[in-house]
This record gives C-alpha cells, sequence and structure tokens, in this order.
C-alpha cells in the first residue's frame, strides 16, 4: 500500500508547491534587485555597459576583402567551394534552359504524375505555365537552379548529421541544441557571415539556403532512426543481423516517412531561404520581389510573387505525395518520364520554341499597379464609418506600436532583464531564464539596445494580435468540424509560403512602415498557432470530455475547464511558435519600413557596411534565443492531474 | 474400446538443447554487484530497488530445456519471464549465471559466434510480430536467410514453402499492415520457422490476439511440433495456454522460478500457495491424466470394461465410464495397469484424495529435472500425495489396500 500513498500524496500537494515555487522564484528575484537597487540608474542601457565591435568587426571585413584572392584558406578551400557551387548552380541552371519551357513543365508534371496522379500532374503543368504566361521564366528557371544545388546539399549534409546524430547518443545530445537554437533563429540572421566570407553573390546566397534548410532534415533523420519500432529491431537482431544489415535493412527503410517529411521540411525552407537571398544576390524571383518592393512597385511584386507560391504549393504538395507512403498503382515508370522530356525538349529546339513565346505573356503588372492605386485613392482613407486602410495602420502605429515601444524605452533597462528573467522562470527551468537575460544583456552590450527594443515591440504587438486571433479561430476550428474543414484549404496553402511573399499584399493594402510589417507577421505566423490551438484542443482525452458531458456541462464549461485547460501544453507550445514566426517576418519588414534590426542589416548590406550588419544580425540572434526561452516550456514541471 | 484423441505430445528425450544454471539479470546501477554479494541476492524486489536502486528481473533461474519438448515459462507480467527468454540468445545480456546451447557456453561466445547462433540454431517470435513493414510477406519470411546471405531466388523458393506451410498460400505479395493479427503471427512463425532453427523461441507470440485466432494459432503450434517435434520455449502469461502447450512448465514469479514440472505436476501439486492461488481455477479433469485417479484392477476387470491409454485425461477417462457404466482400464501397450471409476474420477475433479498417498517419495516439484521421462504414473502418485496435502488430509497410513498405484507391470500381468 506504501506504493499507492506516496503518490496519492504528491498530487494533493502539487498545486500548493507549484505556488509557493512560483512566489518563491518572485521574491528570490525581488530580493536580489532590492540588494543591486542603489548600483542601478534607469533609463535605457548605460554607454559604459556596452562594447562597440564596430571597429574589430570592420577590420575584420577589410581583412577579408582584401585577402579574399590571396590567403590560402579563401585559394584552397573557401575559393572551391564557391566555384563548386558556381559552377553547380550554372550547370543546372543551363540543363534546365535547354530543356526549354516545354521539357521543364512535361519533366514537371511526369514527376508529379508519378508521385501523385493526375490531378496533381496537372496542377503542376499549370502552375508551370503561369510562371511563363506572367513573363517569369527567366527568373523561375534561376530561383530553381539556385534551389536544386541548395536542397541537394542541404539533404546530403542533413542526412549525414542526423545519420550521427541517430546512431550516436554522444552526438545526438550534442547536436540537439544546436539545431533546436538554428531552428527559432530568423532567416535574417544567417545572411551577414556568410555574406562576410563569400561577398555578395549566388556562393552565399546558396551557403545561406543550405545553413537555413539542413537542420530539418537532421532533425527528422535522426528522429526517424532513432523512432524505429524497438521490437522489429529486436526481431532484426534476433535473427543474427549484423550492424551494417540492421541500418540498411531495418532502420532506414522504416525510417522512410521521417526521412520523406525532412525532404518536404528541406525544400519548403530552401524556397523560403532561395527568395529571402536575393538581399545577398540570390538572383531570380526574390529579386524581382525585392527590386520591385523597393520602389513599392506592388504590380511588379505581385508577378513575381505569385510564381513563388506557385512554386511553393507544387514542391510541397509533389514532396507530400511521395512521402505519403500509400501505395498508388504504378502510373508512369521513370525511364518513359525521361524519355518524353527528352523528346518534347528536342521537339520544342527544332520549332526554335525554347523560350516563353512573348506574345504568350500576360503583363499584370500594370492593371494590378492601376487597382493598387484605386486603392490607395479609395480605400486608404476616409471612407465613412470604417475609415480606410492607411488610417487603421495610422490608428495602430499611433495607439499600440508607439506606446509599446516607448514604454519598453522608458522601462529602466534592469527591470527589462528583471521581467525576462521573471516570464522565463514561471514558464521554464532558471537554465532557459537564464539563457534568456544574458541573451537580452548581450544586446545591450552590443549597444543596440533601442532598434532592439523596437523590434520586440512589434514583436509583442504582433503576436498578442496572432494568439487573439489564432486561439479564437482555433477554438472555434476545434468545435465545428466544418469550421475545420473551411479552414483546411487555407491553412494549408498559408503555411507553405515563403515569408517573403507575405510583404506583397501588406503592402498594396497599407503602404511602407511598421504597421504593414506587423501585418505581414500576425498573417505568417497565424496558421501555425490555429493549426496547433485546434490540434491541442482536439486531442484532449475524450473520456475526459465524455465525463464532463455526462456531468452536464455546457459547451462554454467544457471549453474552460476541460479542454483549455488540459490542452495547456499545446497552447504553450503555439505561444511558442508565434514568437519565433512573428519575429522571422518582423525582421523582413525592415524590407518595408518596419525599421529597427531588419532595417539595420538591410541597410549594412546595400551599403557595405557589415559592422553595423553583423551587430544587428547578432542582436536578432539574440533576441530569437530570449523570446524562444521565455517561451519554452519544460516537461519537468508536475504534470496537472497526472 | 481405445480413445483416439491424441493429448499428450511425443515423448521427449532427457538430452538438453539449452542449459541454464544460476541465470541474474539485474537492471540498475552497477548491477554485477547484487548476484555477488549473499545479503543483496537475498532482499526481496522492494528493498533491492530503496538498497541499489536495482531491479532483478531475474533470479538465480536454472532450468535445462530438452531436445524436442515444449517448454514454457509462465508467469504474470513483471515477472521476468520475457527478459528471461532474451537472455538465452543475448538480446539482453545476463548478469551472472551460465547459459549453454548443447554444451558450447552462449555467455563466453564473440559476437560473429553469437551471430551464427541467432542465425542458424534459435529464432525467435515476438508478441507485437516484430515485422518489417516495407516489405511484402515473402520478403518478411525470407528475411531471416537474405541475412544469412542466402540468394534471392533460393531464399525466396524456401520463404514460399513455409508461407504455404502456415497457411498464408495467396498472400505472399502483401504487406504487413494489409493483415490481421493472426496472419501477422503466421509470418512471422514462418520467418523463425524459414532459417531451420534448432530451438524456436516464443515471447508471449498469441497475446495480442483475439481468443478464437489465438486458439488457431495455438492448434497450429501443436501442429507444427508434432510434425517437426522442434525444441520450443514458449513464454506466455496465460495459464491455460502452458497447460495446453507445454510438456514442462516453469512458473515464475519476481524473476525466481517457483515451481517447475509438467502440467499435471504443476497442478495437482503446486509447490505453494502462490502456484495454488494461481491453479485453483483450473478445470483439473482437463490437465490430470487418468493415474491420478487409478486404483489397482481386481482380477474380474482386467478383461471387461472400456480401455484408456495411460496419458489420457481424467476427462476423457469420465467419458469413457459414463458411456460404459462400469470402471475403465488403463491400458499400456496391451497390458492393464490398473482402473479408474466412478469414484476416483469424482475424487481428482473435486480436488479430494480418494486415493491413499503413495509411499512414493515426495520429491520436490520443483525439481522437474527428477520427473523421470517414462513417469506419468509416478507423476500421478506425485499428484495424490499433493492432493492429500491439498485436501488437509494427514493421509492415511502406508498400506491401506487402496494405494497408489506403483508403476504398471506388477500389477498387471494379463494382456487385453
Amino acid at each position: 500500500m506504501a506504493t499507492v500513498t506516496v503518490p496519492t500524496s504528491r498530487t494533493r500537494t502539487a498545486p500548493r508547491l507549484l505556488k509557493n515555487r512560483a512566489a518563491g522564484k518572485l521574491l528570490l528575484l525581488g530580493l536580489v534587485t532590492a540588494v543591486l537597487l542603489p548600483l542601478l540608474h534607469g533609463g535605457p542601457w548605460p554607454d559604459d555597459l556596452t562594447v562597440s565591435l564596430d571597429k574589430p568587426l570592420a577590420t575584420a571585413s577589410d581583412w577579408v576583402i582584401d585577402n579574399r584572392d590571396s590567403h590560402p584558406v579563401f585559394l584552397y578551400f573557401l575559393g572551391h567551394v564557391s566555384n563548386a557551387v558556381i559552377w553547380a548552380v550554372r550547370a543546372v541552371y543551363l540543363a534546365l534552359l535547354t530543356a526549354g519551357w516545354a521539357g521543364v513543365t512535361v519533366l514537371g508534371a511526369l514527376t508529379a504524375w508519378r508521385f501523385g496522379g493526375a490531378r496533381l500532374a496537372a496542377g503542376t503543368a499549370a502552375a508551370f505555365l503561369a510562371c511563363g504566361a506572367l513573363g517569369m521564366w527567366v527568373p523561375t528557371m534561376q530561383t530553381l537552379a539556385l534551389m536544386v544545388v541548395a536542397v541537394l546539399a542541404s539533404v546530403a549534409v542533413g542526412a549525414l548529421l542526423g545519420l550521427g546524430a541517430g546512431l550516436s547518443d554522444r552526438l545526438d545530445r550534442a547536436l540537439r541544441p544546436v539545431l533546436d537554437t538554428m531552428q527559432v533563429l530568423p532567416a535574417f540572421a544567417y545572411l551577414l557571415p556568410v555574406v562576410l566570407v563569400f561577398g555578395i553573390g549566388v556562393p552565399a546566397a546558396v551557403l545561406a539556403t543550405v545553413v537555413y534548410a539542413a537542420p530539418p532534415m537532421a532533425r527528422l533523420t535522426a528522429l526517424g532512426l532513432r523512432g524505429a519500432d524497438p521490437e522489429v529491431l529486436e526481431a532484426v537482431e534476433s535473427l543474427g543481423a549484423t550492424r551494417r544489415q540492421r541500418l540498411l535493412t531495418a532502420r532506414i527503410p522504416l525510417a522512410r516517412k521521417e526521412l520523406l517529411l525532412g525532404l518536404n521540411q528541406t525544400i519548403m525552407m530552401a524556397l523560403s531561404m532561395a527568395v529571402i537571398a536575393a538581399v545577398i544576390g540570390a538572383g531570380g524571383l526574390g529579386d524581382r520581389v525585392y527590386q520591385a518592393l523597393a520602389s513599392v512597385d506592388v504590380g511588379a511584386a505581385l508577378a513575381a510573387g505569385i510564381p513563388i507560391v506557385l512554386l511553393a504549393v507544387v514542391l510541397d504538395r509533389v514532396t507530400a505525395a511521395a512521402g505519403d507512403g500509400t501505395t498508388r498503382p504504378r502510373t508512369i515508370g521513370w525511364p518513359y518520364a525521361v524519355a518524353v522530356t527528352v523528346a518534347v525538349a528536342l521537339a520544342a529546339r527544332l520549332l526554335g520554341a525554347l523560350d516563353w513565346p512573348a506574345g504568350w505573356t500576360l503583363g499584370i503588372a500594370e492593371p494590378v499597379n492601376r487597382a493598387v492605386d484605386w486603392m490607395t485613392a479609395h480605400l486608404y482613407s476616409g471612407v465613412p464609418v470604417i475609415g480606410g486602410t492607411a488610417d487603421w495602420a495610422g490608428h495602430f502605429t499611433t495607439w499600440i506600436l508607439d506606446p509599446v515601444r516607448d514604454g519598453l524605452l522608458w522601462l529602466p533597462w534592469w527591470s527589462v532583464l528583471l521581467l525576462v528573467a521573471a516570464l522565463a522562470w514561471l514558464i521554464g527551468t532558471w537554465r532557459t531564464a537564464l539563457t534568456a537575460v544574458l541573451a537580452m544583456a548581450a544586446i545591450g552590450v552590443l549597444g543596440v539596445w533601442e532598434p532592439s527594443l523596437d523590434t520586440l515591440s512589434q514583436v509583442l504587438a504582433a503576436v498578442a494580435v496572432t494568439l487573439v486571433l489564432g486561439f479564437a479561430t482555433g477554438v472555434a476550428a476545434a468545435r465545428s468540424d466544418r469550421v475545420d474543414r473551411a479552414l483546411r484549404p487555407v491553412l494549408d496553402v498559408f503555411q507553405t509560403m515563403p515569408q517573403f511573399v507575405y510583404l506583397i499584399p501588406v503592402v498594396a493594402l497599407f503602404g511602407v512602415g511598421r504597421a504593414p510589417a506587423v501585418a505581414a507577421a500576425v498573417v505568417y505566423a497565424l496558421p501555425a498557432v490555429v493549426r496547433i490551438t485546434a490540434q491541442g484542443l482536439r486531442q484532449v482525452d475524450q473520456a475526459a470530455l465524455e465525463s464532463a458531458r455526462s456531468l452536464g456541462a455546457t459547451g462554454r464549461q467544457q471549453l474552460w475547464q476541460v479542454q483549455l485547460p488540459l490542452a495547456r501544453r499545446a497552447l504553450l507550445l503555439a505561444v511558442n511558435q508565434g514568437v519565433v514566426l512573428v519575429l522571422a517576418v518582423v525582421i523582413i519588414g525592415g524590407l518595408v519600413g518596419g525599421g529597427a534590426l531588419g532595417y539595420d542589416v538591410a541597410f549594412g548590406l546595400a551599403q557595405g557596411d557589415l559592422a553595423t550588419g553583423l551587430v544587428a544580425g547578432a542582436a536578432i540572434v539574440c533576441l530569437g534565443l530570449m523570446l524562444d526561452r521565455v517561451t519554452q516550456p519544460t516537461d519537468r514541471r508536475p504534470r496537472k492531474g497526472a | 474400446m481405445t480413445l483416439t484423441v491424441p493429448t499428450r505430445k511425443p515423448p521427449t528425450t532427457t538430452e538438453p538443447v539449452f542449459s541454464v544454471s544460476g541465470l541474474w539479470k539485474v537492471f540498475g546501477p552497477k548491477p554485477e554487484r547484487v548476484p555477488a554479494d549473499p545479503e543483496l541476492s537475498a532482499l526481496s524486489p522492494a528493498e533491492l530497488r530503496s538498497r541499489t536502486g536495482c531491479t532483478a528481473a531475474v533470479r538465480d533461474v536454472s532450468f535445462d530445456v530438452r531436445k524436442g519438448e515444449v517448454f514454457v515459462v509462465m508467469g504474470l507480467s513483471g515477472s521476468g519471464k520475457s527478459t528471461l527468454v532474451r537472455c538465452l540468445t543475448r538480446l539482453i545480456e545476463p548478469t551472472a549465471g551460465t547459459i549453454s546451447i548443447d554444451g558450447e557456453d552462449v555467455r563466453a561466445m564473440d559476437r560473429a559466434r553469437l551471430r551464427e547462433l541467432r542465425r542458424h540454431r534459435a529464432a525467435m517470435v515476438f508478441q507485437h510480430f516484430g515485422l518489417l513493414p516495407h516489405r511484402t510477406v515473402l520478403d518478411n519470411v525470407a528475411y531471416g536467410l537474405e541475412i544469412q546471405g542466402v540468394g534471392k531466388s533460393e531464399r525466396r523458393e524456401r520463404a514460399a514453402e513455409f508461407v504455404a506451410k502456415v497457411g498464408l498460400e495467396g498472400m505472399e505479395k502483401r504487406r504487413p499492415g494489409q493483415l490481421s493479427g493472426g496472419q501477422r503471427q503466421r509470418v512471422g512463425l514462418a520467418r523463425a520457422l524459414a532459417v531451420d532453427p534448432e530451438v524456436l523461441l516464443f515471447d508471449e507470440p498469441f497475446s495480442a490476439l483475439d481468443p478464437l485466432i489465438r486458439r488457431d494459432m495455438q492448434d497450429e503450434v501443436t501442429r507444427l511440433h508434432r510434425e517437426e517435434g522442434r525444441t520450443m520455449v514458449f513464454i506466455t502469461h496465460d495459464l491455460s495456454e502452458a497447460l495446453k502447450l507445454g510438456d514442462r512448465i516453469a512458473l515464475m514469479r519476481d524473476g525466481k522460478v517457483v515451481q517447475l514440472g509438467t502440467p499435471e505436476e504443476i497442478v495437482g501439486s503446486p509447490a505453494d500457495d502462490y502456484v495454488r492461488e494461481f491453479v485453483r481455477d483450473v478445470p483439473r479433469e482437463q490437465v490430470m491424466t487418468v493415474g491420478a485417479a487409478m486404483r489397482p484392477a481386481f482380477a474380474e476387470e482386467t478383461a471387461t470394461g472400456p480401455a484408456v491409454r495411460p496419458e489420457a485425461t481424467v476427462a476423457e477417462a469420465i467419458e469413457a465410464v459414463a458411456r460404459a457404466g462400469t470402471p475403465a482400464r488403463v491400458m499400456d501397450q496391451g497390458k492393464c495397469l490398473g482402473v479408474v471409476d466412478h469414484e476416483h474420477l469424482l475424487g481428482v475433479v473435486a480436488g479430494v484424495d480418494t486415493t491413499a498417498p503413495a509411499a512414493a517419495p515426495q520429491a520436490a516439484a520443483a525439481d522437474g529435472t527428477a520427473a523421470a521421462a517414462d513417469g506419468r504414473a509416478t507423476g500421478a502418485a506425485r499428484a495424490g500425495a499433493g492432493d492429500a496435502r491439498c485436501s488437509k488430509s494427514p493421509g492415511e497410513a502406508p498400506g491401506t489396500p487402496r494405494r497408489a498405484t506403483p508403476p504398471g507391470p506388477r500389477t498387471t500381468p494379463e494382456a487385453v
């Protein structure tokens, strides 16, 4: 009986203990502050606590530029990497051009047919033709060529790392925190270090893409190898398999689903990054969007943005279909597919129709710009009763963004650290709290306290809006199958689109500034929050829900007393994901007038002032770390109702 | 009239295939100190855990598995039986003790030799089947041969043979996901059989199956054993399965073997209260053989009445006696060993001793190796003795007229 009574007494005292512990943590933090208070003074981060990195960074960047053609590290290693990347991208690009638009479309359609059936094939062909019709065939092929090389490299690197982590516990322990952290960092933070080494251009773009896209492959490979059914592995071992046989005949085939999911995620992240890398010379579709946004030419941005979305949807659906695992009737073998492609490409070449025919291009930039002009004239402001979109943006800026930013800057710097510590400690452990405080302090030390708090204010505002909308929609989707069904295709498309694309519609609607950046962030983060919330609520123990219903609980009571408390972990995860995704887009918002850290990075790149950009990039990393750790729940907390 | 129901298996020889002695498996920090230290090894599981943080899954277990027999290890969940069977081929590395297969020390084997053992000499069937979901039925069955390096056409040919043997013809091209639980376990069985192992190890193979399918599979195993006479070690938590399949049963509790013996010995003379509680609801007439109810024949009885074989169960004898209305003769190769009548058969069913306790030595029932191979009658005698204890009758003095039957030849001079 002793073993029975111990856990019950523990569960009974758990809530009180928890409260006490929370109060204790706050008390301890308060004590520390009270002791240190006389030594501290208010206001923003004091100058004497900053370390200026401008000089050393400028020196380092100058040194790299001076020695890029002479130093052995560049000559014998990085130079080769750079050349190999250029060579590979060019080879793929030329191959795509040689196949011609007809050949590429046919190959794409046949591949889609092979994996997903006729409907997917038709969709793929339509998507490729649409890219051509929008006059974006060449930039699409440029982006595709860069993608192919980056994805192949990411998959190779990721699979190797994942294989190591899947087979060795030590490597897994070492790699996991690194990969976890890389996953939460905004794409923008990766740009500057590679530019420092490789300079602006295709090699830097490809390598930034590989660094950004390889982690999911590594994570999922390791996960798949580790998650194999232990009884199957035991059965394989009981038959006397060697380690090698076990890996090749059991572990890798059993991880097929995870491997293909990793491939899918890597492709999606690579596309997202390949577009953003336009800022560092990737060319292609991203560059067109970037140039168009810089001159607020929404029509041109849209003409380049639509192919990006189409490419994203097609790549996602085809790889997802490949990873589906269900066996389909064989449609077409690879040899036939290749043969048909070659035949079509040759036919196109003989007919002299390799390039997209000029007469088939649909100029959408003009009409779109006219529509945007009309919107500017009629919807931006002065619409009776509801006001205009620009009015909303202005009100949002003056009534929410400005007060939050000013409030954060008004707070004494040490109280910001204290807030971060208290939040992180209450939600997580002292470890996460320590990381968060150190990251925040590092921002101050780097001397970018004010722009970072500006970014933080945008993130906070966007997260608040995202969570209110996301939780409400998520609850609705969890409670009604009809809402869920209606939302699903929308969420599917929104989740596959690269971050960059979201800037186009918000610029059309709200102009430039901080409010549009926040709006883009909200739209980008919303699907993930809705999905996690709805899933978490739906996965609540049905027996608990049924028992509540049998006791006569109303729908509202079920939601507040059963579903939401039991889905607590999912809700915290939704907050964490929301924060990470919002940050990524708020940073990119620097390109459309969001200012703050994102602007510093873009400015540094544009002016060749790498020192400013690198410091801002480091601050982004710190901010990302801090935000992730503050919202990271841990497993160590006693679970309620256990 | 001889009943034709073949209830018990062909006789087994005494030659051991697996010989296990003093086997320990301790999980936890520094496990090797537990078997080495007599003080620690004497602790109860709870005390051991609080003192050392270790859990002893297998505690000082010794037994022999004889060639051609079905050796059942039975116990409730957590009794260490699954760990024990994994120790036999070192899927789990034992902490202490010796294991030998055909006299060869398993614990001393290097990796290559151990692989050899797993590939050719002992194959295992798992509770949740352990099939490779990405392979067809045929390729799953051929997998063991593939591991051994058998060529594709040959292994497929051999695999097809075993797929047919377990009754899955026509399903070679399906994948495990398309099969029912019973069919999947047939694949698991065929995979184990395909490598032609000396010993088949079953780890609760039918626990995940529905009762009717389970009975089919048990019959399948019985059939395979009858046809091939392969040695089997069978782990189960189901007492009726153990009694149905086992030639001998080792009953485990908290990592120890509490009793080892034939089904009849386990049911007829439980070694302690735990075993007694365990077997309380067993229909005794299905397990006990007629020997338990046998008395010496009177002269006039040796020539008339229905005949039953010595290995027939009490239930079968009841049927014979009820049909004929007279006592039945127990006949072995034309000799009458004794007779069973209404009174004695009912005594066995009721668990009340109607035969006198035998003068036969009350050897420790747990000492399974002492059970003689020809000893159904001896076993019955001991079972009778057990019954005496069971019904708390002090036992009649030796020498009363109704003695337990001594071995046949002395009382049955006549042929039928």
